[in-house]
């Protein structure tokens, strides 16, 4: 268990630079997940702390020590990769036993470690058999298990779960949590999918283009997301963006309709963001302060998401509970309730 | 297993043998070669004069030859050093290591490398010969610039060192066929796999001898088939190079086979020789085609 922390961290490829100056704390046996669209840098973030890749500027410590130029065996990390990388010539023994082989550690404890991964893992049945017979979902146990025989004081996921079907991805996630609960280790976790985000993390680092838009913890950029990117990112329906153009005390919704808030400085907001499950259905045009045109409905048993198409072709999504008996291409009227709104500057940034 | 044909294809028997004549073609012409061989490996054919056309059936006279007389038994033990060393120990592991040490490079240094040892494989064999003849003799470009201005007297390598200067010739112009092998075969390596090593602690040493080279076993295996049966049979740059001389020192089969056969006339020799040849070659495929097979 260790703190790793992140001070300018910079990586460029010749002039091109993906990385921009990453500053971040990570408190020991924390989870924190790196979240971001693909491109955005997460990955070359967590390969560079693991040290397969070099770093081009700052300093990247763990447990207080700077590990620029110390190789990756000696950092006291292990790294579970999205394809597994389990060696396909040795059997689920040697993978998890490779590394402590490797590190000269005696045979007993070698045994005694991987037994021990094994059974936390629920892989002892499996220990002789070689990679190719096992299934995507014993497989990625097995590349988790070889990580946990490290000992690590910080583990490494780089998009653990991404080649896994849904269901397996969802028990896995929870098996994940739990490892974390058991081994108490500082966790550092690479995802695409804000599902993972949400549910795994401690805090959340919301990447963009190799900056870091945000950092908080699930709730807080649920509620308070900084801007119209982590707005739009956090959550698993997408938020709704409306523009609007401001007065005083009201904004002017799409439709010419008026939304008034209790906020005043409404002069510098464009854009407003209301969540899908905060959308509510009014039953006649004049309390409502949007309609438009039902154009899908999709139902989930639980819940429904609507689309619902305005007079400018925007389409809204509004999340209702059960399943509503809406008929396609009605005409649909939609209240935002005060208070559930987020107000967005010119420049997509949170107004509070 | 289901039965994949076209259906109207197998309802169709004219035009099913049509189809199938080119392949029937090919087969009989690679049989009645190889049967040929056989025969005559057992008669007394000559190139030219009686017994090229008055030749009888000698039984296993031939093949007796083989071993008691000078020559067979010399001639194979020159072509499995010839293969030893400038195939399996050379074209195979230089081809390795150049493969391995170039890989994640992106230098003009390897493009460099990749362009010389292209060359040496493109080129054709008696160009080769020459050059090579050319460059070791006693006037040749070694003795000109690495003996002669030292105050040596000049030393004709290519006659006093005849098989290990043909050795290192086949490694120069062969290298390149087991380069791209192996390149392409430590590409098909994930590389997750090998950083994974790293992150294990793997050595540079250790990532290859303990991951990559056993997960392309079966490549090397594929490698050694190709370049062995190759090698074994290779002809034109030996003898473009020294005849199979001097004396019978670079002799491999194939020169030795070819000497019996076109030099001496000895064509009903010659074809046992090649019946010999073909029984080792098949051994040694035995052998590779093992290695090929996934452990279990």
């Amino acid at each position: 268990m260790a703190d790793v922390s992140l001070r300018g961290v910079r990586k460029s490829y010749g002039s091109l630079e993906v990385v921009h100056g990453v500053d971040l704390e990570i408190a020991s046996g924390e989870f924190v997940v790196f979240v971001g669209p693909s491109g955005c840098g997460k990955s070359t973030l967590l390969r560079m702390i693991a040290g397969l890749e070099p770093i081009s500027g700052g300093d990247i410590s763990i447990g207080g020590k700077v590990v620029n130029d110390i190789p990756s065996p000696e950092r006291g990390i292990a790294m579970v990769f999205q394809s597994y990388a389990l060696y396909p010539h040795m059997s689920v023994y040697d993978n998890m036993a490779f590394g402590l082989k490797l590190a000269k550690t005696p045979k007993a404890e070698v045994d005694q470690r991987v037994r021990e991964a094994a059974r936390i893992l629920q892989i002892e049945d499996y220990l002789d058999r070689m990679p190719k017979a096992l299934s995507g979902g014993q497989r990625q146990r097995v590349a988790i298990g070889r990580a946990i025989v490290r000992n690590p004081r910080v583990f490494l996921f780089d998009e653990p779960l991404s080649n896994l079907d849904a269901s397996l991805r969802a028990q896995t996630r929870i098996e994940i949590a739990k490892l974390h609960d058991t081994l108490d280790a500082t966790m550092i976790y690479v995802t695409h999918d804000q599902v993972e985000a949400m549910t795994l993390a401690d805090r959340i680092v919301v990447l963009n283009a190799g900056n870091i838009e945000q950092v908080g913890t699930p709730l807080e950029l649920y509620s308070n997301p900084v801007n119209t990117f982590v707005a739009g990112f956090i959550a698993s329906q997408r938020m709704n963006f409306l523009p609007v153009s401001p007065s005083v005390n009201h904004l002017t919704l799409p439709g010419n309709r008026l939304l008034t808030l209790s906020t005043t400085n409404l002069e510098t907001v464009r854009t407003l963001g209301v969540r899908p499950e905060h959308l509510e259905l009014a039953t006649d045009a004049s309390t409502a302060h949007l309609s438009g045109i039902l154009s899908v409905i999709e139902q989930f048993g639980e819940y429904a998401l609507a689309y619902v198409e305005l007079p400018d072709g925007q389409l809204v999504t509004i999340k209702l509970d059960g399943a509503p008996d809406l008929t396609l291409h009605d005409t649909v009227h939609i209240t935002i309730p005060p208070g559930v709104v987020h107000l967005f500057d010119d420049a997509g940034r949170a107004l509070r | 297993m289901k039965n994949q044909a076209n259906p109207w294809l197998t309802s169709n028997l004219l035009v099913l043998g049509l189809g199938m004549l080119p392949a029937a073609v090919l087969i009989g012409a690679l049989l009645y070669f190889t049967a040929w061989a056989f025969a005559f490996s057992f008669t007394d054919l000559a190139l030219v004069g009686k017994k090229s056309v008055e030749w009888s059936w000698v039984g296993l006279q031939n093949f007796e030859r083989l071993f008691t007389r000078k020559g067979f038994l010399e001639s194979l033990w020159t072509t499995v050093i010839f293969v030893f060393f400038s195939a399996i120990v050379g074209q195979s592991v230089l081809g390795f290591l150049l493969a391995a040490l170039l890989r994640g490079t992106q230098s003009t240094l390897r493009s460099v490398v990749e362009v010389c040892i292209m060359l040496g494989w493109l080129l054709p064999d008696i160009v080769a010969a020459f050059l090579w003849s050319a460059t070791t003799n006693q006037t040749g470009l070694i003795n000109a610039i690495f003996v002669v201005p030292f105050g040596f007297k000049p030393i004709n390598f290519i006659n006093e060192y005849a098989l290990p200067i043909v050795t290192i010739a086949n490694i120069w112009k062969g290298t390149a066929w087991s380069y791209l092998l192996f390149s392409a075969a430590l590409d098909s390596v994930s590389r997750e796999v090998v950083e994974a090593a790293k992150v294990d602690g793997a050595t540079p040493f250790q990532r290859i001898w303990l991951v990559q080279l056993p997960i392309i076993r079966p490549h090397i295996a594929t490698n050694m088939l190709f370049i062995t049966i190759w090698t074994f049979t290779y002809f034109p740059l030996i003898y473009a190079m020294t005849g199979g001389g001097p004396g019978t020192q670079t002799q491999t089969l194939a020169v030795f086979l070819y000497n019996q056969s076109f030099s001496r006339g000895n064509l009903g020799f010659g074809s046992a020789i090649s019946v010999a040849m073909l029984v080792i070659v098949g051994l040694l495929s035995l052998v590779y085609l093992r290695m090929l097979r996934e452990p279990k």
